[in-house]
């Protein structure tokens, strides 16, 4: 809970996102009822009455790129703060918590300011880490611990959890059709009156999972490196979670001002799907969410990413066999580009019978394994990333070459046959998903965050318009050498 | 633990006294009350081919999907020693290799062109088939499916690259430091048995084309096969379409083997696995039960306690919420389906607090040994097992395929009616006892992978032999 999973939400929301058939569209669009509440909060619901019970998710327009420089990881520590109750929840008497919680705000303030001055006296700084360790001591006697989830959990509520990625936050739970309201009252509190109790133990937190996610992970490191090299200009290419020193750094006013600006219902969308009556729920909603106040919109990242010229290269060292990413800026939605990239990304990367596989990994074998995503958001112009294995002794320079002489190919045409599969892969994906009201949920909820769930509607027929000489045409505009950055891993330095 | 339990209870009756805020006359949310929950175990329709295969189906139309599995007795925990590898390299190969008429590349472009997913996998006790297809495409599935159990092709080039996959697997072991952390623990529970023999170069290499065809006539007969079917279909079109595929199949059920013998627990020891990372990942595990062990509801309740409860385990709120010392930190214990397999704990933490979370995570574990449980921690654990009970089958294809794993593995007949009676029925001392019997800190061992020139001499507290291990 208050988890980060920043490669299965890019993962998520790029198949998502563009991958709606017409026929389940078509009969989706019949069954998704939309709401706006007064305030501005937008309202989602697809009646199910299969099983019951209920996933709901609170999507917010705000991720990662809305922080300032000072503040990278806010919009994540903030979803793990959001964990730690209100002034109702996790408390035992909020009245006599909150000077001690302003006490520990003080004296961590001050740690924090001392800690990174040179000429700091070790011997000070010891005495106040010990003053605050005394305080985090008489607060724990006034915390309810981790109340939101026991109430969840001795109510059959199952999957609480949030993500934060660059462009969106996801608040969700699963629980018994029955417990509807109770979802209405904590998720509403915790808009209201969140209180950011226990801020620097769960700091610390936060740095344990970056050392966990990136620092020893090869995978994690090489994806962090490539975006930090791809993107010179805009904050894409800062990590969600923020790099170590900025988590170290954070305070309890970088995350206040992030949930007190953009945590409003003119950012919020609410998704809920399953076993509920539409207009009972939408009475509900507006009675425990109707009341907060509208907010300010979140402003568009005004940074613009120049044009790539030339090849950027990277290598990073790691006590792990190769690994190599190669990514390739490319616009993103709505624009009619990011569509002829997905059944692009489809026919190179996607299955055994796809270009790179039948290639790199059937025909030559320089390579175990080989994928195709797009990341790391969705709202601003992204990349197209190809992923490769190297078998063992085989020169990373082979599988570039090899990876190369492929979007050579791409850039000559693909055939109706590609197309056509392409289309069904996507098609089919995206219904896979909607099996669960979980996945449903979080894919209206995803995309209408991302600019309205309603443009899943004409999805279809925007990539049954791409032709061959189409994805031609965007191939050789997009896959050229001076619009890449590859990024190498290993104990050489990949 | 107990003391601070008990506060934390009465906080919360009394909670509603003192609400310190204006909630706008709303009811805090743990006062709410609720409507009565309308649920009853789905029906999923049974029946027995001729040919003695098992048929399981829940029908669902709301979207045009067919999901299938097939489950066939069978798995890795008859892989001969020698041959350690041999269904991991069967299963990828049956599943790649060509079935019936068409040749791998052809049954690749059958299969992606309609977008049909299909799988096959090894489990210990098993063979699993995963099919899924849009209704449109069902007639040309169940032919393939019939294909592939009946008439597997294993072309020898696929059989070469699934090989040389896997060796680059084995190559790549040690690149993450979970992959080194769970292998080293699995040696360490069950040395020379299937469950902690890893595939290694020379077996992998020892195994011929010859040895799949073998397993395949061995193990792929008609009283061996499983089906659990869901979606959107009829029962008649499926018994059309499986009397087209397999009403010439014979009849036959392959010999069962018998399981092969779990060897003595070792004492408990540490391993540690030196890896130039930040972070210390922390596993540590011992034998725990099978389902067939009556204690496995209280253990359930008492590893929920322990660390199988998320945010209200005593692990989490310890390591995590209350130090700052990991994000992730859990404990479970994995009830064998047959034979009994492991209790695991794990965290990461970084190199310099290695020794203290291991302190912790083994205190943990003593102090359910030590004391027995407070009432609101059974209680938590018990309501959030038996209400969330329903998640069970939100989903038809689990629905079905849940269905055919518990007569599969014969579980008691009633296993999931009776359920939430059993959790319910766990007392205090249920957990007590079940935690004395079952955790047995005499025979963890604790595998340790990362920078170890930084944590290996605060390991002398622990008072347990430590051995370096080279990767």
């Amino acid at each position: 809970m208050g988890e980060y999973m920043v490669f299965r939400l890019f993962l998520v929301v790029l198949t998502v996102l563009f991958s709606v058939p017409a026929v389940a569209a078509a009969s989706l669009a019949d069954r998704v009822q939309e709401h706006r509440l007064a305030n501005g909060a937008t309202v989602l619901f697809v009646e199910r009455h299969g099983s019951p019970t209920v996933s709901a998710y609170i999507s917010f327009k705000v991720g990662s790129v809305n922080e300032t420089s000072e503040q990278r990881g806010a919009a994540h520590l903030l979803e793990h703060m959001l964990f730690k109750g209100t002034r109702v929840l996790g408390t035992k008497n909020y009245a006599e918590e909150k000077p001690l919680l302003d006490r520990i705000e003080t004296v961590g303030g001050k740690i924090d300011r001392l800690k990174n001055l040179p000429e700091s006296d070790p011997v000070a700084l010891e005495k106040m880490r010990a003053e605050l360790k005394a305080l985090q001591k008489e607060h724990k006697q006034l915390v309810v611990k981790d109340e939101f989830s026991k109430i969840y959990a001795e109510n059959g509520g199952v999957g609480f959890n949030a993500f934060t990625g660059k462009d969106q936050t996801t608040y969700l739970i699963n629980l018994p059709a029955n417990k509807l309201e109770l979802w209405a009252a904590i998720e509403s509190d915790r808009l209201a009156n969140a209180v950011f109790r226990e801020f620097y133990t769960e700091r610390d937190v936060v740095y344990e999972e970056r050392r966990r996610s990136y620092e020893s992970n090869p995978n994690g490191l090489l994806y962090e490196s490539l975006l930090a090299t791809a993107f010179k200009v805009h904050p894409y290419r800062e990590p969600t979670i923020g790099w170590g020193s900025d988590i170290a750094n954070l305070t309890p006013d970088d995350i206040r001002s992030l949930y007190s600006r953009y945590y409003t219902p003119a950012n919020m969308v609410i998704t809920l799907v399953g076993d509920f009556h539409g207009d009972n729920a939408l009475a509900l909603i507006k009675r425990y969410f109707g009341k907060l106040p509208s907010g300010e919109q979140v402003p568009p990242v005004t940074a613009v990413e120049p044009t790539q010229q030339g090849e950027r290269r990277i290598k990073v060292r790691f006590d792990a066999e190769p690994g190599l990413m190669i990514a390739y800026h490319k616009p993103a939605a709505p624009q009619r580009e990011d569509y002829v990239f997905d059944l692009l990304m489809e026919i190179l990367g996607a299955g055994r019978t796809s270009r790179l596989y039948r290639a790199l990994v059937l025909d030559k074998q320089l390579a175990t394994d080989v994928g195709v995503f797009s990341a790391p958001g969705s709202r601003y112009p992204n990349l197209m990333i190809v992923s490769a294995t190297p078998r063992q002794g085989v020169a990373v320079s082979a599988i570039e070459e090899a990876i190369y002489r492929e979007l050579d190919l791409l850039r000559q045409g693909v055939t109706a046959a590609e197309l056509d599969k392409a289309r069904r892969q996507i098609t089919m994906s995206l219904l896979r998903r909607m099996q669960s009201n979980s996945g449903l949920a979080r894919t209206l909820s995803s995309f209408e965050a991302l600019g309205g769930w309603r443009y899943l509607e004409d999805y279809q027929q925007q990539i049954e318009s791409v032709s061959a000489e189409e994805l031609a045409r965007v191939a050789q505009r997009y896959l050229t050498a001076d619009n890449r950055t590859v990024a190498l891993v290993g104990r050489e330095g990949g | 633990m107990l003391r601070i339990v008990i506060t934390t209870f009465l906080v919360f009756l009394l909670a509603g006294c003192q609400v310190p805020v204006n909630l706008g006359g709303q009811l805090r949310p743990d006062q709410l009350s609720f409507p009565a929950l309308n649920f009853a175990l789905p029906e999923v329709t049974r029946y027995r081919l001729e040919n003695g295969m098992q048929v399981y189906l829940n029908e669902n139309h709301e979207l045009p999907l067919v999901n299938i599995s097939v489950t066939l007795a069978g798995g890795s925990l008859y892989d001969p020693q020698e041959l350690t590898g041999l269904s991991e390299l069967f299963a990828a190969t049956l599943e790649s290799g060509g079935f019936g008429d068409l040749t791998p590349e052809q049954v690749d472009t059958e299969l992606e062109s309609r977008a049909i997913e299909l799988s096959v996998g090894a489990t210990d006790y098993s063979y699993q088939i995963d099919l899924s297809l849009h209704r449109r495409d069902l007639a040309l599935g169940l032919r393939l499916l019939a294909d592939l159990l009946r008439r597997p092709q294993f072309d020898a080039e696929r059989f070469e690259l699934v090989r040389h996959q896997m060796l680059e697997a084995i190559y790549r072991r040690n690149d993450n430091p979970a992959g080194i952390a769970a292998r080293l623990l699995a040696e360490e529970t069950a040395p020379g048995h299937p469950f902690g023999r890893q595939a290694r170069v020379e077996t992998v290499n020892a195994i011929s084309r010859q040895d799949l065809v073998a397993l395949h006539s061995r193990c792929f007969r008609a009283g061996n096969i499983w089906l659990a079917v869901s979606g959107d279909l009829t029962r008649g079109e499926l018994d059309q379409l499986l009397d087209s595929q397999f009403a010439d199949w014979p009849a036959g059920v392959p010999a069962t083997p018998a399981l092969p013998p779990l060897p003595e627990e070792s004492e408990a020891r540490i391993l540690v696995a030196d890896k130039d990372l930040p972070q210390t990942t922390i596993l540590m595990g011992q034998r725990g039960i099978s389902k067939d062990n009556p204690d496995m509801y209280a253990l359930q309740v008492a590893n929920y306690i322990l660390g199988g409860g998320g945010f209200n385990s005593r692990l989490m709120r310890e390591i995590r919420s209350n130090r700052g010392l990991a994000y992730s930190v859990y404990s479970y214990f994995n009830i064998g389906r047959r034979l009994p397999q492991l209790f695991v704990a794990a965290a990461e933490t970084k190199s310099a607090s290695t020794a203290e979370v291991v302190r912790l995570m083994l205190e943990q574990l003593q102090a359910l040994l030590d004391a027995p449980v407070a009432e609101q921690e059974l209680s938590l654990a018990k309501e959030s097992l038996i209400n969330s009970f329903v998640f069970a089958f939100d989903n038809c294809h689990a629905v079905v395929a849940r269905q055919v794993r518990l007569d599969f593995y014969d579980y008691p007949q009633g296993y999931l009616e009776d359920y939430r009676r059993n959790i319910a029925a766990v007392t205090v001392e249920d957990v007590r006892r079940a935690a004395e019997k079952y955790l047995k800190p005499d025979h963890l061992q604790i595998i340790l992978v990362g920078k170890s020139e930084l944590f290996v001499d605060s390991l002398q507290q622990f008072g347990l032999p430590v051995k370096q291990v080279d990767l």
